[in-house]
């Protein structure tokens, strides 16, 4: 009986807590991409629109609930200056978005160049990696293929990790599904790096 | 059905004022910074001992701004003014190297206190005019923002005396305040 009680208990409070950092150069999308997410899952949340989103210079916050898991995301900012402090979040997270500007074809080498530093960093070992083409909207967008051709070269430092490079349009909402699901699916399935659990009543 | 929730939003926005403190060391720009908002000029002012506070309207929303004096002294009067307060603006002189750990460490205590738990974070570092100071990371850093998880928080580069940096951080604030409203 106790261990039903228990059961039910845990069932509706108790809930495993995944921290996923997004990172990507400045003007990537990666704000737009977590207003997004936050609207996508989260009943009654009101997205800010896009022209009211700026530059970050410093972090954002959001959570969302799925069943009996919580992602918790820190979206950092992506100007140059400020790729020092992407290290500091690390070891603390469940898995790494990585967010590239497709449209943005004069900078994809300095993104990669962000791309292969954080990659090979030890405190990511093993952390799972999914790569979001964005701007897929825009005509002048680069084709996944030609995305996928680049960072494949990177490929022999992955060691053992998942990773997934995935097309998609923050802006009008695509993809979003598709890479929150991988997310959890692979965080989940990552025994090296187990979720928080904690109670949650609200 | 679209612009009448956005009136029925501005209408519930514009009866509550807004509570900001302005706190930071001594001689970081906070008074300058205050006035600056509030009358758009530069103000000639003195080391504050106690507090200055007005009504700042930025985009027809009403802001009461709190500016403490940062003297070591008077410091631990800071907590009185915590109730209530929505934003925090934390000033920094980017050219003191000397005294930022102890900035670091008054900002630490202030975070820690529950009555600013779900009081937005932004950093002014200040005096960016002057050749040779710290940057916005530089700042970051040493102050320790990386190590706060669960809190927004933005860093903005500004100059009160030019009044650089200013609006962007307003701006920035009032859309970070509305989102935290849903």
């Amino acid at each position: 009986m106790y261990t039903l009680l228990y059961g039910l208990w845990k069932y509706m409070f108790q809930k495993d807590e995944y921290y996923v950092l997004i990172l990507g150069l400045d003007n990537a999308g990666k704000t737009t991409f977590l207003e997004r997410t936050k609207s996508k899952f989260s009943r009654n949340y009101q997205s800010l629109s896009a022209d009211k989103i700026s530059p970050t210079v410093g972090l954002n916050i959001g959570r969302i609930d799925l069943g009996s898991i919580r992602l918790r995301f820190w979206d950092l900012g992506g100007q140059k200056d400020l790729l020092t402090l992407w290290d500091k979040y690390y070891s603390e997270a469940h898995a790494v978005i990585f967010m590239i500007d497709s449209t943005d074809k004069e900078r994809l080498s300095m993104s990669k160049e962000a791309f292969d530093e954080m990659m090979v960093h030890p405190a990511l070992d093993r952390v799972p990696l999914l790569v979001l083409a964005n701007k897929q909207d825009l005509e002048s967008a680069m084709a996944l293929d030609e995305i996928k051709t680049i960072f494949n070269e990177s490929l022999q430092n992955l060691g053992k990790r998942d990773f997934k490079i995935q097309p998609i349009s923050a802006l009008k909402s695509q993809g979003i599904h598709e890479s929150i699901d991988w997310l959890v699916y692979c965080a989940k399935k990552n025994s090296d790096r187990p979720p928080s659990t904690r109670e949650i009543t609200s | 059905m679209g612009s009448f929730f956005s009136n029925l939003f501005s209408s519930l926005w514009g009866s509550k004022e807004i509570r900001i403190l302005i706190l930071g060391l001594d001689g970081a720009g906070k008074t300058t910074i205050l006035y600056r908002l509030q009358v758009g000029e530069i103000v000639t002012t003195i080391p504050t001992i106690g507090f200055n506070v007005e009504t700042v309207t930025y985009k027809n929303l009403k802001f009461q701004v709190w500016d403490l004096g940062g003297q070591t002294s008077i410091r631990p009067y800071w907590r009185c003014y915590y109730s209530n307060t929505d934003a925090i603006i934390y000033v920094v002189d980017s050219m003191d190297r000397e005294r930022i750990g102890v900035s670091k460490g008054e900002l630490v205590a202030m975070l820690e206190e529950e009555e600013l738990s779900k009081a937005t974070l932004l950093v002014f570092a200040n005096k960016q005019d002057i050749d040779g100071c710290m940057t916005a990371a530089e700042v970051s850093n040493a102050l320790g923002l990386p190590a706060l998880r669960d809190r927004q928080w933005q860093i903005f580069k500004t100059s009160a005396i030019k009044g650089e940096g200013l609006d962007d951080a307003m701006e920035w604030l009032i859309n970070a305040l509305k989102a935290k409203q849903n």
